[in-house]
């Protein structure tokens, strides 16, 4: 809410500097996000006279005037305005004066003859609306004066919280300022002259809404003439961010930022009957709203109407055939109670929301509808004359009693960790006009309101009574006024001291194996990234990542997409499902800032949905591209393979100490290469790793437009990731007799695979076989063209004795003649 | 043969054998002089096989000598072997001298993203104070994310967190990590203090300090008597712990999940509280937003409001990380230009 100061202190006094007032009411909650200097936008804008007014002889609708401008030659100055007359004082912007929205103003050429500056409206210097006719300054204005020296502002940006709807306006934010300072608030005097006949002549009200519509005010005046508001007004309403309409509006809009009451007036000519009924829509109803937009109205939108049909939408927009114009001399004004959530709904299914529906929607004091009616009836006689009918049409004219809220000063205390005795206590509240009073025996503590409601019986503690002022409607249960006490009080004073109660179980972080891959990870050079999770549809689709059939893990059943019904771009519009092709775009992205090694990791999540149940699952996912090593002085380059991504799960499983992973080749092809692509699997008591390990498909390659020849991904599922096990180490006692080492060379066809063999090594190598380690892979004369050469060092041993060379050869032979028969494999030893 | 003869034979092959010994320039000399003077067939085996010839009283004596001469001889070899090895060396190592000031063989090192070190820091700090970190889903019910935070469907405070649905019915994406109070609360029983990080969405155009998707972490503490100084107190180890000595205040904020609410200020980290545009002239900068736990929220999470008391608080990890950094845009942090992220390397 935007607070000119001037305007403020016709409410309440302000000793202070528009600074020290900022910090005190930003101390009491009512936080001033900016102090804006009102008019510092008109630059060598200065006060003249008019001292001729002559027409330009080249063009008829041009003048060409003279202006004191109180120092100084008379300045020759041409004007396409035809309100000047000499004598006026008008506002003169000097030559290299520069105008609101950055305009400058030099020394210029007008159909053949020099003007040295520029007459300006109110409009060009934002000040009214008007933008035909130059501003006419009132006669005793100093000649010669700075024009900001004389209109200028300042303007606090206040943040009202949505709680508080009774400091949108100009008397809320002064009971703050009151509070704030000591200083008391001045309310305007508020009365309205009726001259006319009885105001039942001319308006009916009818509310067939009680529930949405709990008090309608009306009055009416005759004979009014509709034209621009005085220019100070029109000025306070410009300094507010409200745009000046006509005499009749702006009487409206003035008193809503005065008291934060939004009012409506109709043309009377337009209301038949002079009835307006408060209704539900029938279905079918249209209306042409103020913007000009014909609206279908639906049974859920609280109206006006008159007997013939809607004249407006309650509380959000009225319609634009009951709008005033020039023509308008009769007026209707509807000040009235609607629902706040009906309003607030309206709002939305029109997406129509006005400074009038945001007051609305917050609630309003029950009250405000008698005096707002008042005021725009005063305001809109002494700005557009006519005369105000006899009293008011009020359907609910009994103003009601303060509510009453108990509350046990004890309590305050404990919440606030702060002792205040119940004297202060209620010192401070009535600062913001809480009064407090005796509670009667037997008074209850509401603790909880709707839609947890919950009372109490407060025992024998000390109970007192809160008087709630009509305009707080957030006052509801006993914390409230806790801390209405605290921020009277100061929340700086709160005191600052370290917990002292009992510390919680232990729970172990289930950021722990996550953190402990993360470091890991970084220290194998890769870099972590964290991507959206909010992709294109395209984004996982494109990339066909398959899903975890045939994994160890899966996900929890990832079921279909989850998409955002209300997007803010098509980018973003569905929950992925994958990581890696986030990664993809992370690669993309680096590619086109030049980067050619690029390895890149992150934990991230995976999204679907079974049904109507949501599932979230984390995964590890990483991209290597380019070189592993990049070339420098002392070292070759070596491009990122497959290899690299396998040493990386490899790394992981040593990691969380699992057994080494096992790999099963992927043939399916694309996305992945049909001959470079596996699945990874290892598995313990506690930790788990399984997942995907491939180079890409070169059309996947070209589908994300990336210039590598070459993109390894992984994406792994990590029991541990989102759940806290810690790996447990069990060690084995070291050996206390000598192992021995053989090498054996298994020559098999090239179909066979590494594991293949490995596993004929394991399941015959007896219990004496203590490890083997592949440290050759040959292809090559003299061996057939189909065949190939894996060397393994196999490691012997036993925890009771040194192996006897018998034992030895025996166990290798065995092994020899497993693989033989197995794999039909020749071994050279 | 006589005694004289054969002992100054003997003189002389060791003053020979010195010589040659001593004129020596590489250990393969010295391995064939070893050969030549002290083999099986070497000079000194040849004169002694004079000794046969000798009178039985002068063997002993030309015994003697030749054990002078072999052990000399023997002597002067071990002499000049150590001379010529460590030579060798001296010209070995002068050869391999390299420049010492040439750069190293590079070791790999990644970066480590800003958003979950910031999450680290955080944790950190509480978890000195017995914060244990919860984590909570990020497709929340509206119930959770809303309504048991009293918020219900039509409050006007819905505005404060502009929201983004999705197609499953009453479901949305969270818009901030306090529905993870109710989640706490509903499975453990006070005392409670538990830290909650995680991913947050809103519907909200991105642009340099706004994103649709951020990260938070929510902090809540209750148990009997759990106060507002309690919080004060904390959150000023927690800024000192990431700001250095700075003031800090507290005044009034806004949460429908809150009562009293507060936001938290620390003395602006730019100026030092002087005012300047980062901290919009006014010296301090909000870090969290926090207040004590509404007694509808405690309600809704299983919990007497009449016994306990707590507080909550969250905070902003980009904004965090802000400050800790000097990041001068939100979309460096979801856009993973190498370039930014291996600044922390
Ligand atoms: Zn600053």
């Amino acid at each position: 809410m935007r607070v000119p100061l001037s305007w403020l202190r016709e409410y309440v006094d302000v000793q202070q500097t528009s600074e020290q007032l900022a910090e005190r009411l930003t101390l009491l909650g009512m936080e001033v996000k900016g102090i804006e200097a009102w008019g510092a936008d008109w630059r060598s804008v200065v006060v003249g006279e008019l001292l001729t007014v002559e027409k330009h002889p080249n063009a008829d609708r041009l003048h060409l005037t003279t202006v004191n401008v109180g120092s100084g030659e008379p300045l020759h100055i041409v004007c396409g305005a035809h309100n000047i007359a000499p004598g006026q004082r008008v506002p003169v912007a000097l030559p290299g004066a520069v105008l609101p929205g950055e305009r400058r103003i030099e020394r210029t050429e007008k159909m053949g003859i020099a003007s040295e500056g520029m007459l300006c409206s109110g409009d060009e210097l934002h000040i009214t609306s008007d933008a035909e006719g130059i501003l006419i300054l009132p006669p005793g204005t100093p000649l010669g004066r700075q024009l900001s020296d004389l209109y200028g502002d300042v303007v606090l940006d206040v943040d009202v919280k949505p709680n508080r709807g009774d400091a949108l306006c100009l008397i809320g934010l002064a009971r703050e300022v009151a509070a704030a300072t000591g200083a008391t608030v001045r309310w305007p005097e508020i009365k309205v002259e009726e001259t006319g006949g009885p105001v039942g002549d001319r308006l009916t009200v009818e509310v067939r809404d009680g529930v949405l519509c709990t008090r309608f005010v009306g009055r009416w005046i005759s004979g009014a003439k509709i034209c621009p508001s005085p220019d100070t007004v029109q000025m306070r309403l410009q300094a507010a961010g409200m745009r000046p309409v006509s005499n009749v509006v702006d009487a409206s809009n003035y008193v809503m930022l005065e008291l934060g009451k939004p009012t409506h007036t109709f043309d009377g000519s337009a209301v038949h009957e002079g009835t307006i009924i408060v209704r539900r829509a029938v279905a079918g109803e249209r209306l042409e709203t103020l913007d000009h937009v014909w609206r279908d109205l639906t049974p859920e939108t609280l109206i006006i109407a008159d007997p013939q049909g809607p004249i407006g939408i309650a509380g959000v927009m009225g319609g634009a055939e009951s709008e005033i114009t020039d023509a308008t001399t009769e007026i209707a004004i509807e000040s009235a109670i609607f629902d706040p959530v009906s309003i607030r709904r309206t709002g939305h299914r029109f997406a129509l929301r006005s400074e009038a529906s945001l007051r609305f929607e917050k609630g309003q004091e029950f009250r405000l509808a008698r005096i707002g009616a008042d005021r725009v009836a005063q305001l809109t006689l002494a700005w557009a004359g006519g005369s105000c009918a006899r009293g008011v049409v009020d359907t609910a004219p009994n103003e009601p009693v303060s509510p009453r809220l108990a509350f046990r000063p004890s309590r305050v205390s404990k919440l606030l960790g702060a002792p205040i005795d119940t004297a202060e206590q209620r010192d401070l509240l009535k600062r913001v006009g809480i009064e407090t009073e005796a509670a009667p025996t037997g008074s209850r503590i509401r603790v909880a309101a709707a839609p947890k409601p919950l009372e109490i019986d407060p025992g024998s503690e000390e109970v007192v009574m809160a008087v709630v002022p009509t305009w707080r409607r957030d006052l509801e249960v006993e914390a409230d006024v806790v801390e209405e006490v605290a921020r009277v009080r100061g929340y700086e004073t709160t005191p600052s001291h370290l917990p002292d109660t009992l510390m919680p179980a232990y729970r172990p972080s289930p950021l722990k194996v996550r953190n402990s891959i993360r470091e890991t990870l970084a220290g194998a050079g890769l870099t972590e990234v964290v991507t959206h999770a909010l992709v294109s549809p395209e984004n996982d689709a494109r990339l066909q990542w398959p899903g975890d059939g045939g994994l160890a893990i899966a996900s929890p059943a990832a079921g279909g997409v989850i998409a955002v019904t209300n997007p803010l771009s098509s980018q973003h519009s569905v929950l992925r499902q994958h990581v890696v092709p986030s990664l993809l775009g992370v690669l993309a992205l680096n590619e086109r800032q030049g980067r050619e090694d690029v390895a890149v990791f992150e934990v991230g999540k995976g999204y679907g949905r079974v049904g109507d149940a949501p599932q979230e699952w984390t995964r590890l996912a990483f991209v290597l591209s380019g070189d592993a090593q990049p070339a420098a002085w002392n070292r070759p380059a070596r491009p990122y393979d497959l290899d690299d991504a396998k040493g990386i799960v490899e790394m992981i499983c040593r990691r969380l100490h699992t057994p080494p992973p096992s790999y099963r080749p992927d043939t399916r092809g694309f996305p992945f290469h049909p001959g470079r692509a596996l699945t990874a699997e290892a598995t313990a008591d506690a930790e788990s790793v399984s997942g995907r390990v491939a180079e890409l498909h070169p059309d996947a390659l070209e589908m994300w437009e990336l210039r590598a020849q070459r993109v390894i991904v992984a994406e792994l599922a990590i029991r541990g990731l989102d759940e806290a096990t810690v790996p447990r180490i069990h060690v084995e006692p070291i050996a206390r007799f000598p192992v021995v080492e053989r090498d054996l060379a298994v020559i098999v066809d090239e179909s066979r695979t590494a594991a293949e063999v490995e596993a004929a090594i394991r399941s015959h190598g007896g219990a004496l076989l203590r490890g083997h380690r592949l440290f050759d892979l040959y292809r090559g004369a003299p061996l057939a063209t189909d065949e190939k050469s894996l060397a393994y060092r196999l490691v012997f041993g036993a925890d009771d004795r040194t192996l006897a060379e018998a034992e030895i050869d025996a166990a290798v032979a065995a092994v020899r003649s497993g693989l033989e028969i197995d794999l039909g494999a020749h071994i050279r030893s | 043969m006589d005694f004289e003869s054969l002992s100054a034979d003997l003189r002389s092959l060791q003053a020979r054998a010195l010589e040659e010994i001593s004129a020596a320039v590489d250990p393969g000399a010295l391995d064939a002089l070893q050969i030549q003077y002290l083999g099986k067939k070497g000079d000194l085996t040849a004169v002694l096989r004079g000794i046969g010839a000798l009178p039985a009283d002068d063997r002993p004596r030309v015994g003697a000598i030749a054990n002078e001469v072999g052990e000399a001889v023997k002597g002067a070899l071990a002499t000049r072997g150590t001379e010529l090895r460590s030579q060798v060396q001296t010209i070995r190592l002068a050869a391999e001298k390299v420049d010492v000031t040439l750069p190293g063989r590079p070791v790999a090192r990644g970066a480590l993203h800003p958003i979950p070190e910031t999450i680290e820091a955080i944790a950190e700090v509480f978890g000195q104070f017995g914060f244990v970190i919860h984590e909570g889903p990020e497709v929340e019910d509206d119930l959770t994310n809303f309504q048991m935070l009293n918020i219900a469907p039509d409050h006007p405070a819905r505005d404060l967190w502009d929201t983004l649905y999705v197609d499953i019915p009453g479901y949305l994406l969270r818009t901030h990590t306090s529905p993870g109070q109710i989640r706490v609360m509903q499975s453990t029983r006070p005392p409670i203090r538990a830290l909650l990080p995680g991913r947050c969405f809103r519907y909200e155009a991105v642009d340099a300090s706004h994103g649709s998707e951020f990260f938070q972490v929510e902090g809540l503490m209750v148990d009997e008597g759990t106060s507002m100084a309690d919080l004060k107190g904390l959150l000023d180890e927690f800024a000192h712990a990431l700001f250095g000595p700075r003031k800090t205040r507290f005044r009034p904020g806004y949460y429908p999940f809150t009562e009293p609410s507060v936001a938290f200020d620390v003395e602006c980290v730019v100026c030092g509280g002087v005012g300047c545009p980062a901290c919009s002239k006014s010296g301090w900068m909000t870090i969290l937003g926090a207040g004590m736990v509404h007694p509808v929220v405690l309600q809704y999470g299983g919990i007497d409001p009449e016994r306990y008391q707590g507080f909550a608080f969250g905070m902003g990890v980009e904004r965090i990380a802000n400050l800790r950094h000097a990041v001068p845009d939100l979309r460096y942090y979801l856009e993973n230009d190498l370039r930014f992220l291996e600044q922390f390397r």
